[in-house]
């Protein structure tokens, strides 16, 4: 960036900005066929040309899953291979859930599986058909009012980066819907399973805490 | 991941007629296991059978018996609350193990199949591993294995086996009721795994297309005073370095029966049965809750990074006898 | 549980919610990898198994059958297609100088050796376990004396200055009391939750990288460098970052090979590392040993400290540790040696990690006074207090402002400390026996130059503009609450955009200097604007004045840009921060002065008295950093320091194949950081605390300040507990039976 003489316009992105689908192919072709900074193939010799008669979609395992998340059902064509997680966060776009370690170690991938907190990274999308899948996205009701837990969340200050957050509210929104809050020892020990590594531990039993007694009353 | 053909099985029967002998099938229950390895590419099914709506998910309490569906999800076996009354060990064991969202995917038949978590076992760049490939060698006995087994062990695996509750299954002699091609039958749990031996590889004496449908055990009324002792690091969310599932019938001070089993230290579930022996008859105290402790790892074979777990399991046996003792029957 | 605060003190601002805490509560705030960029192909590494050799050949028989499989890059075709990087601790852009697919040798254990790019991210993943790679191994060196490791001195490597002060030998001599022992830290690694992600998109011949950076305009540079493009056809857009600690500080061999691949297949290309290849392909906490001599005498005045040190890193690249700089000023003492040596072994290259000099090096110096002060029958806080200084003992400089025993004495009172019975293991609780420590804990305070444009509408509104980062540090509150405390607004009224490239450049998020730094210009620009209007520095804006302010000028809005350059900048400062370096000043670099916040921090640890396992159920702090502008997000941070010292005490060690030099527990489950149930009662004091020189607004950082002296204080209490002395760390249960 050039640096700019005082008072020069600019353009920005806002903090919550999201930037849907601003590429196309076109711009790519029109790009590469201009650029002459790089080549445009380090491919491995043979694999690209073998791949391009083989590699038919229809060649992968798939099943065709009616998928409901948040109340809404999606019916989509995947790839067997395809976890819960990554057909929320790639296919439907919704991307409030988050991959931390995508093997069940540290809890940001957390949804309610008819209303039970479980982990879609060692989900299959095509064994929950059938099923109601609640996301972070689906917490909140349609007015914009935010579920207890969240707002709780906020108050109590009870995340720093927030990328486990999402997670963490999954579990949290069970613990106290499932009365599982009774004491703090009982908050700690369900909430293990979420990592935060900020470490805002303490503000999140404050928060279920004082989400308990908003949702009790 | 392999790419691999999606079924759904309805019964036991379609479950066992969908799997296939000559193409590598896997059950898919809970997943926790299955997925996690598949993504590790350790385990390469070819045809992922889902039998979770196949049934076998009752609990059932009488008098002095339980029953458990090998398709119950541990969150449910342990929020039991007659069963943590009059079977501490058990709910324990599960209550200790995982987090609550593995809890609730995980299934009983699940969690004691669980494959062990040797570093190198579970990442495929490691070249030798006798488990995963027969004949390569192991690569833990001279690398990290602070987490490896002392007992039950092999010159050919020093893997450990991860499961809490089944330490509880085999202290409470259970048996698996298992159905396959050939038909069903009943084991006693105790042999439901198989030490490495010559062949790690081979870790239970169920054929491919077997399928546990249950649990079953005997409950009397001493079973109150048991308890499962879990020693990590951290206080949640960790495999055990060491583990005691303990139940005491003791009669005018005296022990008159005690159970001990073992996690965190042997490469299959493991009934410390010559400690128990040593317990008949006499008065729990420090002594002889010591001298059961050591009885119990008096074969370890420990090596660089788990020298410690003959000392930690003996306290920990020790521990958890002279807590039992202090139990209100 | 008791959470002491926040509440708004003396020199304090008020406790505002975050203002982006509704986005994070509702999953509406994107994260690099939750940008959508039209079809994007995904890609999958494959990397080393080994840490020393050659790749003698490549087998993609299997790996080119997969359904879905577009593309795979190996150095065979990707040679010189990454041009050479200039190293971030050498004043460049990128963590290590390895180039990625550059050539057959291998310089570390998950060196990144093919990309493989397919439609989907399974067929990547399934293709990348398919690809074969033979190698013609050799045997690496993987720490401390192995064989083939090299040691050479700092100073020779890095021009590095070892301060010294006095006669070591004398001072020795003279002590009644000494402490002569070894220290070691391990490795660790950062982990945030997020992974390493790196989205790449071209428009053109210009690049859009969508990847979670604490310096995005180093981040803009680093990759032109890499790429050989002009660094203004690359923009950086990372608003949100899911936790760094210094590991999205400098630029990593991903993001040129997601560019290049884009490029080739003319498509977006989404990157998502795994959690095992991220411990390889960014850096890592050095592991470290030290040799440490304490001398006092029978007054408990410090005669001699002599700290020598060495630290592990890569092959090629000397990153260079060093928190001597900080434990050979800390206390009064007439003579100081320090030495500090790298020792170069087959590993990836280390870099910042929280408190990087001073985690591991005040963990020797705080556990020493510990055992100096039993030796000496002295209250470890009151040794503290008979060396506590005004002037650091190398250069005779002030320091700006230190509340060391101010913090001392707020803690102790907090945790209790006078029912402390002083005789170690002479403290139970049934079969638990307690322990507690204490230790001091310091991190300096550096500014490095910021620029920012802030907008003030007639109606009242404000925009700020400038590519800070907010790692979950809350600068995006902190940063709307100095604007609109200057123009006088409700902080509802100001909206901020961070983290992008296009804005005007900030510093790195490192040092704990981005809310000292870019307070300090954004309330530059707000003063700008405030003699646009006519208004003088003291008065507040209300809103007939401003009103009446707009109308005179005939204007709708009034912007103005700003440039901030602390004490001891030179002028290039601002230049080089537009070529995406960040000049740091301050801590003990300057001339004149030196400045630096201080806290102390106390620790309760139990411990089962057989089977050894410990637990921490209390952890006070205090600490004074100069202005606390969010007394809520600012105890957020040092909570989460000091929980992130528990860690470090106990749990956190990366550990290796010593025979192969690989990493071993490079996942979540092996890992071991505190979960829910290990944290009880962490409680933290916010001391009150004015210091006029260190900025305008007299502002310290404090995002590092937690996590430093919690080693010590963790080693303290559990040799307090058992009277066992543990000098390496993590503190684990083996380590304390038998």
């Amino acid at each position: 960036m050039k640096r700019p003489p005082t008072s020069q316009p600019t353009t920005s992105s806002g903090a919550t900005a999201r930037e849907d689908g601003v590429f196309n192919r076109r711009h790519f072709l029109v790009g590469t066929a201009t650029s002459a900074v790089l080549p445009l193939s380090f491919g491995t010799t043979g694999v690209r040309e073998a791949v391009t008669d083989a590699a038919l979609p229809t060649q992968v395992p798939s099943s065709s899953v009616a998928l409901l998340v948040n109340g809404r059902t999606h019916r989509l064509i995947l790839d067997n291979r395809t976890t819960l997680l990554d057909a929320l966060r790639e296919h439907l776009a919704l991307t409030g859930t988050k991959k931390g370690c995508d093997h069940g170690q540290c809890g940001a991938c957390t949804v309610h599986l008819d209303g039970e907190p479980i982990l879609s990274c060692l989900t299959l999308v095509a064994s929950v058909e059938g099923r109601a899948v609640t996301t972070i996205e689906g917490l909140a009701q349609a007015d914009g009012a935010l579920h207890p837990v969240q707002q709780a969340f906020i108050d109590h200050d009870a995340f720093q980066c927030g990328y486990c957050t999402p997670g963490q509210i999954m579990s949290a929104v069970a613990c106290v819907e499932g009365d599982r809050a009774g004491s703090d020892a009982e908050i700690r020990e369900y909430m293990s399973g979420n990592l935060c590594r900020c470490a805002a531990y303490p503000n999140i039993v404050a928060a279920i805490r004082a989400a308990k007694t908003e949702v009790r009353s | 991941m392999r790419p691999f053909i999606f079924e759904r099985a309805t019964s036991p029967e379609s479950a066992i007629a969908a799997f296939h002998a000559d193409r590598a099938t896997s059950f898919l229950a809970g997943g926790t296991t299955l997925l996690d390895l598949m993504k590790l590419d350790v385990v390469r099914p070819e045809r992922v059978i889902d039998i979770n709506a196949l049934g076998a998910n009752e609990i059932e309490i009488s008098e002095d018996r339980l029953r458990l569906g090998a398709s119950v999800r541990m969150a449910d076996a342990e929020a039991q609350e007659e069963l943590r009354r009059r079977v501490p060990m058990l709910t324990q064991s599960l209550a200790l193990a995982a987090s609550t969202q593995l809890r609730h995917m995980a299934t009983l038949a699940g969690n004691v199949l669980q494959r062990t978590r040797c570093p190198y076992f579970r990442d495929v760049s490691w070249s030798a591993c006798n488990k995963r490939l027969p004949g390569s060698g192991c690569a833990a006995m001279a690398g990290f294995n602070r987490q490896h087994a002392v007992l039950g062990a092999s010159d050919a695996c020093i893997a450990t086996y991860p499961s809490d509750f089944a330490q509880a299954l085999i202290a409470l002699d259970a048996t698996v009721d298992v159905v396959g091609r050939r038909g069903r039958r009943q084991l006693p749990f105790a042999k439901l795994h198989v030490p490495p031996g010559r062949t790690p590889e081979v870790e239970t004496t169920l054929a491919p297309d077997e399928l546990i449908l249950g649990f079953e055990m005997p409950i009397e009324p001493w079973m109150s005073r048991s308890l499962y002792l879990k020693i990590r690091d951290r206080d949640s969310y960790e495999f055990a370095l060491a583990s005691a599932a303990v139940a005491l019938e003791v009669d005018g001070g005296a022990v008159r029966q005690a159970r001990i089993a073992l996690g965190g230290v042997a490469a299959v579930p493991w009934r410390a049965r010559e400690a128990e022996q040593a317990l008949i008859g006499r008065v729990l105290d420090e002594a002889s809750c010591q001298l059961a402790a050591d009885i119990a790892f008096a074969k370890a074979q420990p090596r660089e990074h788990n020298a410690y777990k003959p000392l930690l399991g003996r306290q920990t046996v020790a521990r958890a006898l002279l807590q039992a003792a202090a139990m209100e029957a | 549980m008791a959470i002491i605060g926040p509440v708004q003190q003396k020199n304090m601002g008020p406790p505002h919610s975050r203002i982006d805490g509704r986005a994070k509560v509702t999953g509406a705030a994107p994260y690099a990898s939750d940008f959508a960029v039209g079809r994007p192909a995904y890609a999958y590494f494959v990397t080393s198994s080994i840490a020393r050799g050659r790749i003698t050949g490549f087998d993609m028989a299997a790996a080119g059958q997969v359904p879905g499989l577009l593309d795979i890059l190996t150095y065979e075709t990707m040679r010189g297609a990454v041009k050479k990087p200039t190293f971030f601790a050498g004043g460049g852009y990128a963590g290590t100088t390895i180039r990625p697919l550059d050539g057959p040798e291998i310089f570390h254990d998950g060196q990144i050796v093919a990309v493989v790019l397919a439609d989907s991210y399974e067929s990547a993943r399934e293709a990348a376990y398919k690809v074969k790679v033979t190698c013609q191994a050799e045997q690496p060196a993987a720490t401390f004396g192995s064989a083939g490791a090299t040691t050479e001195d700092a100073a020779d490597a890095k021009g590095h200055e070892d301060p010294a002060v006095g006669d070591i030998a004398a001072g020795l001599a003279a002590a009644s009391a000494t402490v002569d022992a070894d220290y070691a830290t391990p490795t660790q690694h950062h982990n945030p939750i997020e992974l390493f992600t790196t989205t790449c998109a071209w428009t053109g011949d210009k690049l859009t990288v969508y990847e979670p950076s604490q310096i995005v305009h180093g981040l803009k540079h680093g990759v032109a460098e890499q790429l050989g493009i002009p660094p203004d056809h690359v923009r950086i857009v990372s608003p949100f970052v899911g936790g760094a600690f210094g590991s999205k500080a400098s630029v990593t061999p991903r993001t040129a090979l997601a560019a290049i691949a884009a490029r080739c297949l003319g498509r977006p290309v989404k990157l998502v590392l795994t959690r095992e290849q991220g411990f390889s392909v960014a850096t890592y906490r050095a592991e470290t040993r030290h040799h440490l001599r304490l001398g006092a005498d029978a007054d408990g005045k410090f005669t001699a400290l002599s700290h020598e040190a060495w630290e592990v890193t890569s092959r090629p690249d000397s990153y260079l540790v060093a928190g001597t700089d900080t434990t050979a000023r800390l206390y009064a003492c007439p003579n100081v040696f320090t030495k500090v040596h790298l020792v170069h072994v087959d590993r990836n290259t280390p870099g910042f990690m929280r408190s990087p000099p001073e985690v591991p090096y005040l963990f020797p110096l705080e556990c020493a006074i510990d055992e100096v002060a039993e030796k000496l029958g002295l209250d470890p806080i009151e040794l503290r207090r008979r060396n506590d200084t005004m002037k650091e003992p190398i250069g005779g400089l002030p320091y700006t402002s230190r509340s060391l025993m101010e913090c001392f004495d707020q803690a102790a009172e907090s945790f209790g400390w006078a029912r402390r019975s002083a005789a170690p293991a002479s403290m139970r609780d049934g079969d638990w026996l307690i322990g507690w420590g204490c230790a001091s804990t310091c991190y300096p305070t550096a500014l490095a130059p910021a620029t920012a444009r802030v907008i003030l509408w007639k109606d009242g509104r404000v925009k700020v503009e400038t590519a800070a980062h907010d790692l979950g540090t809350g600068a995006y509150t902190a940063l709307a609450q100095v604007a609109a405390e200057r123009l006088g607004v409700p902080v509802g009224q100001v909206t901020i955009a961070l983290g992008d490239s296009d804005l005007p450049p900030s510093p790195v998020a490192g040092g704990s200097i981005t809310t000292a730094s870019v307070s300090s210009v954004i309330a530059k620009a707000c003063d700008a604007i405030r003699a646009k209007l006519g208004v003088n520095d003291s008065a507040l804006i209300d809103p007939g004045i401003r009103v009446a302010g707009f109308e005179r000028l005939g204007v709708a809005l009034v912007q103005e840009y700003a440039e901030f350059a602390p004490h001891g900048a030179k002028p290039e400062g601002i230049d080089k921060l537009y070529a995406g370096l960040s000049t740091l000043k301050g801590g003990a670099m300057l001339e004149d002065r030196i400045q630096y916040a201080f806290g102390a921090e106390f620790v309760e640890v139990r411990i089962h008295a057989r089977t050894r396992e410990i637990r921490v159920p209390r952890v006070h702090g205090a600490f004074a950093a100069g202005r606390i502008v969010n007394p809520k997000t600012a105890h957020s941070q040092l909570m989460g320091g000091l929980i992130w010292g528990v860690s470090s005490a106990l749990h956190e060690a990366t550990e290796m194949d010593l025979g192969t030099a690989r990493y071993i527990n490079d996942n979540f489950a092996d890992y071991l950081v505190p979960v829910n149930a290990d944290i009880e009662d962490v409680s933290v004091i916010l001391v009150p605390e004015r210091d006029t020189q260190v900025n305008p607004l007299g502002i310290k950082g404090l995002g590092e300040l937690g996590n430093v002296g919690t080693n010590a204080a963790v080693a303290n209490a559990v040799y307090h507990a058992t009277g066992r002395r543990i000098r390496e760390l993590p503190i684990r249960l083996e380590k304390l039976l038998a």
